[in-house]
Formats: C-alpha cells, sequence, structure tokens
C-alpha cells in the first residue's frame, strides 16, 4: 500500500527530462541564430574627391576604380561591366595591385544599398582597402 | 541541469536585443557577407530612410550639429570607433555626407554598419 503510494507521488512530479531537451535546444537556437541577427561592419576610408565619371587618378600603382552610375551601370576602371564580370575582374586587378585599394565612386542618385554591396564585393574579392569618393560634377 | 537550462535561455533572450543592434534605433541597415564585429566603445550616428540625423540615439537637427559631436568624442579619445548606421534606402550621396562631417571633425576610424547575408543574392 505504502509502495502503491510512493509510486503514484513520483509519477507526479514534473518530467525534467524534456524540460531539460526543451531548454537546451533552445539555447541552441539562441547561439546558431545569434550571429545572423549581428551588426558587422565595413571599415571605409575617409572620402575626399574625385574627378567625375570615376577617372583614375595618377600613381604607379595598378587601381580599381568603381563607378556606380545613376542608371545601373558599373564602370571598373572606366570601362563598362556587368556585376558579374566585375567579381571576376576585380580580383584580377587587386593581384596586380600593391595597395590592393579599391576607389568606389557614385552618381548623386545611387542607393547606400548599391554602394555597400560594391564595398562588400571589393572585400570579399580580396581589397585590403575600401575607400569611398566624392565625384565632383563635371564643368 | 532544467533550471540551468531556462535560465540561460531566459538571460539570452533579454541580452540579445542590446546585443544584436549597436542603438535603440531600428535601422533597415544593408545586407553583406563581409564585416567585421567591432565590440568596444563607439559613436554611432544613425541616418533614417526619412533623412534624419541620430547621434547615439538622439535626434540632431543639421550635419553641422553631427560633426561638432563628433569632434568633441574625437578630443576625448582620437581612435574612437564611428559607425555609420544609415538605411539602406537612403541615398549614396547622403551617407557620404555624414562620413565627409566625420572625417571633417577628425575621426580617423569609420564604419559603415551592416548585417549579416543570409540569402545569397
Amino acid at each position: 500500500m505504502r509502495r502503491r503510494h510512493e509510486e503514484h507521488r513520483r509519477n507526479d512530479g514534473l518530467i525534467v527530462n524534456s524540460l531539460v531537451d526543451i531548454a537546451l535546444a533552445l539555447v541552441i537556437g539562441f547561439m546558431v541564430a545569434m550571429p545572423i541577427f549581428f551588426e558587422n561592419g565595413i571599415f571605409v576610408s575617409a572620402p575626399g574627391v574625385a574627378q567625375a565619371g570615376g577617372a583614375v587618378p595618377s600613381g604607379s600603382d595598378i587601381k580599381a576604380n568603381v563607378f556606380l552610375a545613376n542608371d545601373g551601370r558599373i564602370l571598373l576602371n572606366e570601362i563598362t561591366v556587368s556585376e558579374d564580370s566585375l567579381r571576376v575582374l576585380l580580383p584580377r586587378l587587386l593581384d596586380r595591385s600593391v595597395e590592393r585599394r579599391v576607389v568606389i565612386s557614385n552618381e548623386n542618385l545611387v542607393l547606400y544599398d548599391a554602394v555597400v554591396r560594391v564595398m562588400d564585393m571589393a572585400k570579399q574579392t580580396g581589397a585590403s582597402d575600401v575607400a569611398w569618393l566624392r565625384t565632383r560634377t563635371a564643368p | 541541469m532544467a533550471c540551468v537550462g531556462l535560465i540561460l535561455v531566459l538571460v539570452m533572450m533579454m541580452i540579445s536585443p542590446m546585443v544584436v543592434s549597436h542603438t535603440r534605433t531600428p535601422v533597415d541597415v544593408p545586407e553583406a557577407h563581409t564585416g567585421q564585429r567591432e565590440v568596444q566603445n563607439d559613436i554611432s550616428i544613425i541616418l533614417t530612410k526619412t533623412g534624419q540625423y541620430l547621434f547615439d540615439d538622439e535626434p540632431v537637427a543639421t550635419l553641422e550639429e553631427v560633426g561638432s559631436l563628433v569632434a568633441a568624442q574625437v578630443a576625448r579619445d582620437p581612435y574612437v570607433l564611428v559607425v555609420i548606421r544609415a538605411d539602406k534606402q537612403c541615398y549614396g550621396n547622403q551617407v557620404l555626407d555624414v562620413l565627409s562631417a566625420a572625417k571633417k571633425a577628425g575621426a580617423a576610424r569609420i564604419v559603415c554598419a551592416t548585417k549579416k547575408l543570409t540569402i545569397k543574392s
């Protein structure tokens, strides 16, 4: 009688095993999902003033000048390229460059998102420095 | 064991909103594959979709004012990290103006805030 009463009391208790599983699953879920929501940052060199059309500044090092036009065109060293070919050409240029610097400039109606996309691409393709320059309207 | 697990979950739920974002102001920052996580004292300049400036969550009327606030921080710590959290729908030149103002104010380290790109576009 006493034994049966004790067994009954044991069965009434909280099932801890499943609770542990749920808690640990939640912890792991949080740990996996957190980095996705973290904010990161792309270091940008100080802005300066560039010539309109993303003209190549003088100097002996090979430069990668990316210019974003209002109509969506991307110019790499004054030659129109597609986003895919930019992804291919940029690392080739950077491999020959000492500074490995990508200079980005844009026209006035280009969205910030598009600029960051190019910055991201530059970083992905091995640029050590990303500079964002202001374009001066041609006289 | 269950208690420890639940406490961990509760702690994570409480601290995650603070850790995930630098500031209280929600901004839809652009997504990027690359990006460095900087865990240190920094100052954040927010540029909202409507073109409003906020300096460490406090609204600021003009860009000149932003510049003077940055200059005051730079005077205290010359290596302070300036985080620009701009909405992805802003024009590039608007963000560039903020960047120029920070540079003029003497900021040496400037970062454009992004969030991790989850789906390859």
